[in-house]
C-alpha cells in the first residue's frame, strides 16, 4: 500500500529506534482508531499496526503515525525500565466492585425505579472493567496525540477529523446505561474524556479545521478554532456535569503533563514519556478514590488476569455477599 | 436479465479480493478473460490482485489492455498510477493519477497518490493541495460509512 513519505520515514525511526520490525495490516474490521500488536506487549516476532480497510490516505497515515508513536513508549519503556500496564488482581477487584456496591446502593435510595438484583450484580464487574479498560488506554491518548501533533506536522488536520471523531464515540459510550450505571461513575468516566479533549484543545491550538470547509456534515465546525470545537460541544451537552471533575482533571492532566512535545526522538525521551503516562495515571486513580483497584504489573500478568476474570468476579461476589452468592 | 457465467465469475473474484485471496481471485479472473476479454472490467481486477500480489509490471500490462477498451476507465487510471508508484516511475505515475482525477474528481485514492507522486518528485506545495482533497473525499467517505454502521 503507498505511504506518504513522511509515514515511512517516521516507520523506520521507530524500527531503527527499536531495532524491531514493524508490520502493517489492513482489515475491513479494524477499530476505527486502529490497532497496535507489539511485541512488549504478546509475545510476537514483529509488531504488527491494524487499520481500518477504508482508510486509504491520511487517515491511515495518521492512525500508523499514533500506533507508532505509542510503539515507541513502549518500547522505550521496556528498554528502560521494563514496560508495565495497569492490571488486577483477586483482592483489587474486590475492592473495586465493592466500592461499586456502595455507591450503587446509595444511588438505588433515591431512585423510583430499582435496578433487578441480578442487574446490579451483573453491572459490578462490568464497571470495574470499563474503568480498568479506560485507565489502561485514555492517559496515554494525551501524550500519543500531542507528540504525533509536533512530530507530524503534514498530518494535523487529519489528525484534528480524527480527534472530533474520537471525542465524539467517548462521549456517546455508556449514554444508554445512565439509569443503570451510579451517577458517581458516570460522571467521573465522562470527565476523563472531558478532561481529555480540553487538554488536547490546549496543546493543539494553532490550526483551524480549514480543510473540511467543503464537507457539508462538517460545516458547523467551520472557522472553530480547535479549542472551541473540542468546548464547544461538552458545553452544550448533557454531560455538562462532568465539567465541574473534568476541569479538576485537566488541572491533574496539565500538571503531569509538563513536557516538551517537540524534542528530538530517543529512547530517553519516549522512556519519559512513558513515565509522564505512569504519574498521569496514577493521579487519576488517585483523584478518583480508585487507588487499590489497579496494579501494574507486566503484560503477561494482565493476560493472564483476564484469563481468569471470571474467576476474580465470582470470587468478589461471594467476598461481597457470603452465602447469598450460589457457586 | 439472467446473469451470465462471466458476470457470476467475476462477482466471485471481488469477493475473492475483498477476502484478499488473491491467487483465487487470479484464478477465477483468467476464466472470464477466456470468455469475455473485451470486458475491461476483466483486466482492472486482474491488476488488482497483480498490485496485491507486488507484480507491479504485470499490473501496468494489464491497466494498459483495460484502457486500450475504455480509455476513460478512471478506476484503471488510478491502479495504473499505483502500479507505477510502486515501480518508483513517479512522473508517470503523477500523469496517470492527474488523469484519474480528471475523470473521477471524487476518487479519494487517486488523488492521495498523485500527493505522494508530487511530494517525490519534491513539488510540495501541489502535493498538499492533493492530500488536502484526498482528506475531504475520505472523511465524507468515512462520515457515510458510520451513517451506515449507526443506522445498522
Amino acid at each position: 500500500m503507498p505511504l506518504s513519505k513522511p509515514i515511512r520515514k517516521y516507520i523506520s525511526e521507530t524500527e531503527e529506534l527499536l531495532d524491531t520490525t514493524i508490520t502493517l495490516l489492513r482489515k475491513p474490521d479494524a477499530p476505527p482508531g486502529g490497532a497496535l500488536i507489539d511485541v512488549y506487549t504478546y509475545r510476537l516476532d514483529k509488531n504488527i499496526i491494524i487499520f481500518p480497510a477504508n482508510y486509504i490516505g491520511l487517515l491511515k497515515d495518521f492512525i500508523i503515525t499514533k500506533q507508532c508513536t505509542h510503539l515507541l513508549i513502549k518500547g522505550a519503556a521496556e528498554e528502560k525500565s521494563g514496560y508495565r500496564v495497569c492490571s488486577f488482581t483477586p483482592d483489587s477487584v474486590y475492592t473495586g466492585m465493592r466500592q461499586i456496591y456502595y455507591d450503587a446502593l446509595k444511588d438505588e435510595v433515591k431512585k423510583e425505579k430499582k435496578l433487578p438484583v441480578y442487574k446490579l450484580l451483573e453491572m459490578l464487574f462490568i464497571l470495574y472493567r470499563q474503568f480498568h479498560e479506560h485507565i489502561n488506554d485514555l492517559p496515554w491518548n494525551p501524550i500519543v496525540n500531542a507528540r504525533a501533533y509536533h512530530r507530524m506536522e503534514q498530518l494535523r488536520k487529519t489528525q484534528l477529523y480524527i480527534l472530533l471523531k474520537d471525542g465524539k464515540r467517548d462521549m456517546d459510550e455508556m449514554s444508554d446505561l445512565t439509569e443503570i450505571v451510579p451517577r458517581r461513575y458516570f460522571v467521573l468516566d465522562k470527565s476523563m474524556f472531558y478532561a481529555r479533549d480540553l487538554f488536547l484543545a490546549k496543546i493543539l491550538p494553532a490550526d483551524k479545521l480549514m480543510p473540511v470547509v467543503n464537507i457539508p456534515q462538517m460545516k458547523k465546525f467551520n472557522h472553530l478554532e480547535v479549542k472551541e470545537m473540542l468546548t464547544t460541544r461538552w458545553t452544550h451537552t448533557a454531560w455538562y456535569q462532568s465539567k465541574y471533575f473534568g476541569d479538576s482533571m485537566l488541572t491533574i492532566m496539565e500538571k503531569q503533563l509538563d513536557v516538551e512535545w517537540n524534542e528530538e526522538s530517543t529512547l530517553d525521551y519516549y522512556a519519559n514519556l512513558y513515565r509522564k503516562g505512569v504519574s498521569l495515571t496514577d493521579a487519576l486513580v488517585n483523584y478518583m478514590s480508585m487507588k487499590d483497584w489497579f496494579i501494574w504489573e507486566k503484560p503477561q500478568h494482565l493476560h493472564v488476569a483476564q484469563e481468569k476474570a471470571s474467576e476474580y468476579e465470582q470470587a468478589a461476589l461471594k467476598k461481597i455477599f457470603g452465602d447469598l452468592i450460589e457457586d | 436479465m439472467p446473469e451470465t457465467e462471466a458476470s457470476r465469475l467475476l462477482k466471485r473474484a471481488e469477493h475473492y479480493i475483498k477476502l484478499t485471496k488473491y491467487r483465487e481471485a487470479l484464478a477465477v479472473i483468467e476464466k472470464v478473460i477466456r470468455i469475455e476479454p473485451k470486458n475491461p472490467l476483466c483486466w482492472y481486477l486482474r491488476a488488482s490482485a497483480q498490485i496485491e500480489l507486488e507484480k507491479y509490471s504485470d499490473a501496468v500490462s494489464d491497466c494498459e489492455k483495460a484502457l486500450a477498451i475504455n480509455p476513460n476507465y478512471a478506476d484503471a487510471w488510478t491502479k495504473k498510477a499505483l502500479a507505477l508508484y510502486h515501480l518508483e516511475q513517479f512522473g508517470p505515475a503523477l500523469a496517470a493519477s492527474t488523469r484519474a482525477t480528471a475523470l473521477n474528481a471524487n476518487d479519494a485514492s487517486a488523488w492521495y497518490i498523485k500527493g505522494i507522486c508530487l511530494e517525490e518528485l519534491g513539488k510540495s506545495e501541489e502535493a498538499e493541495v492533493a492530500y488536502a482533497k484526498s482528506l475531504e473525499l475520505e472523511i465524507i467517505l468515512d462520515l457515510k460509512e458510520e451513517g451506515r454502521s449507526v443506522r445498522k
